[in-house]
């Protein structure tokens, strides 16, 4: 087994093929969507804010009232939208990385009222991934080996310090199914803010009754994390992604929370998109 | 042959943003969106804080007393009828510390959209805990209540 990182993340000296080229071009539009959906998403929702409550990353250094009571986050998410388009069609230098830092100020002016999401956080890492990728690689081929070997090594960052986090934060008893109770319920209360009501699904109750096997849901969603930065060899990739995934669909039956973009990005790097789509173009063109 | 050239560009392009990760978060608290040291559910066992709104209809006495889920009054009201965040609202009643009137202002203004609606809105915090038979409590304090024609800060609110 290969272990040299640079070549399991980027593999610039791997042999190309189409199946490899349809996959990142593929991966890099899902990057260049998630990022117009959510400044869209994220601009609109400003439109209805009037105070900060809690200031989060830019908005800790400047005042970012500004973008607040008026048509900026809009305008901000139309300049965004045409910025990334024009980056995925390797329109000018600096495409992406202006859409970057101009979607700073919209994560900074959405949440600006208390709540710190990390739903966002892969897509974010992906956007700067190919924004480093358009300044320092110049050839189309290395741009989008790197920035797609970004997105592998920060996801596999990320998730290795979700757990380390928490072992720091609670030590090993994190795993504790009380915790999950605690959750459970906390989410529950959401759902009676967003819409009225609540009714525990099916594997909710059989969680709140079985601490045992709340402990053992906790326990897997740790050890996922815990082992993500596996996602940086090929040998482990997908098993781990996979892992991972199970990780969120837990976490979105038992708390109701999706990571809808993680899931999506997760399901694009967890499968191997090139060798089936290689093999489906070999296998047509061999067809008589 | 290995290109050595690109493999050493991407080593000092990840190292250098691992460095600029890792000074952001450091002062700025674990956050610098899209960096972070993703502390979410970090916190095993400990007491937690939401938010929740009911709609209390004209006439109907408006009480102040803490209460349980099951004794809420009024009728449920979901926030995002009207297109506000769940997770917001109860972060907005959970970090305020002074209740002053452009707070109070600001929150109805989130949860009535600029005076068109014409419901009364009481909105309490959750708040909840492990007790020492492993058993969830939660309790609901009334906060305050919007509604068009005026806001009611609860009295034991501080102003």
């Amino acid at each position: 087994m290969n272990l040299n990182l640079s070549d399991n993340l980027f593999g610039f000296d791997e042999v190309d093929s189409p199946g490899k080229r349809i996959f990142r071009t593929v991966f890099e539009l899902f990057i260049v969507l998630a990022t117009c959906y959510l400044a869209w998403v994220w601009g609109l929702y400003t439109l209805r804010i009037s105070d900060v409550v809690l200031p989060l990353g830019f908005a800790r250094y400047i005042d970012i009232a500004f973008m607040h009571g008026n048509a900026l986050p809009i305008w901000n998410a139309g300049i965004i939208t045409a910025l990334v388009i024009a980056g995925f069609f390797r329109f000018g230098k600096w495409s992406y990385s202006t859409a970057f830092v101009l979607l700073l100020f919209q994560y900074a002016a959405r949440f600006s009222l208390g709540e710190i999401p990390h739903s966002a956080n892969l897509v974010g890492m992906g956007l700067m991934g190919f924004a480093l990728a358009e300044l320092f690689y110049p050839d189309r081929l290395s741009r989008s080996r790197f920035g797609l070997g970004f997105s592998y090594f920060f996801i596999g960052l990320a998730y290795t310090f979700a757990a380390v986090s928490k072992l720091v934060a609670s030590g090993i008893t994190w795993s504790d199914g009380r915790h999950l109770w605690m959750w459970i319920n906390e989410k529950a209360v959401d759902e009676i803010a967003r819409s009225g009501f609540v009714e525990l699904n099916f594997l909710q109750e059989i969680v709140l009754s079985s601490l045992l096997l709340a402990t053992l849901f906790l326990t897997f969603g740790l050890l996922a994390e815990l082992f993500a930065w596996l996602v940086w060899y090929k040998k482990t990739r997908y098993p781990i992604i996979w892992a991972i995934f199970g990780l969120h669909i837990g976490i979105w039956f038992t708390m109701d929370i999706l990571f809808k973009l993680s899931v999506v990005e997760l399901l694009l790097l967890g499968l191997p998109w090139a060798t089936w789509i290689d093999k489906a173009m070999s296998s047509s063109s061999n067809t008589p | 042959m290995k290109d050595v050239s690109l493999t050493k560009k991407a080593r000092t392009i990840i190292s250098s943003v691992l460095v600029v990760y890792a000074l952001t978060v450091a002062v700025n608290l674990g956050e610098f969106w899209p960096f972070s040291i993703y502390p979410m559910f970090s916190q095993g066992g400990n007491p937690w804080s939401r938010a929740l709104v009911r709609e209390i209809p004209p006439g109907d006495v408006i009480t102040w007393e803490v209460t349980d889920l099951n004794n809420l009054p009024g009728n449920p009201y979901g926030v995002a009828s009207n297109g506000v965040d769940a997770i917001d609202l109860a972060n907005f009643v959970s970090k305020t510390e002074t209740w002053n009137t452009d707070r109070v202002t600001a929150l109805s203004f989130m949860l009535l959209g600029g005076g068109e609606s014409n419901k009364q809105l009481q909105v309490f915090r959750v708040q909840a805990y492990l007790d020492e038979a492993d058993s969830v409590v939660i309790q609901a304090t009334p906060y305050l209540v919007v509604s068009r024609d005026a806001n009611i800060l609860s009295p034991s609110i501080r102003p």
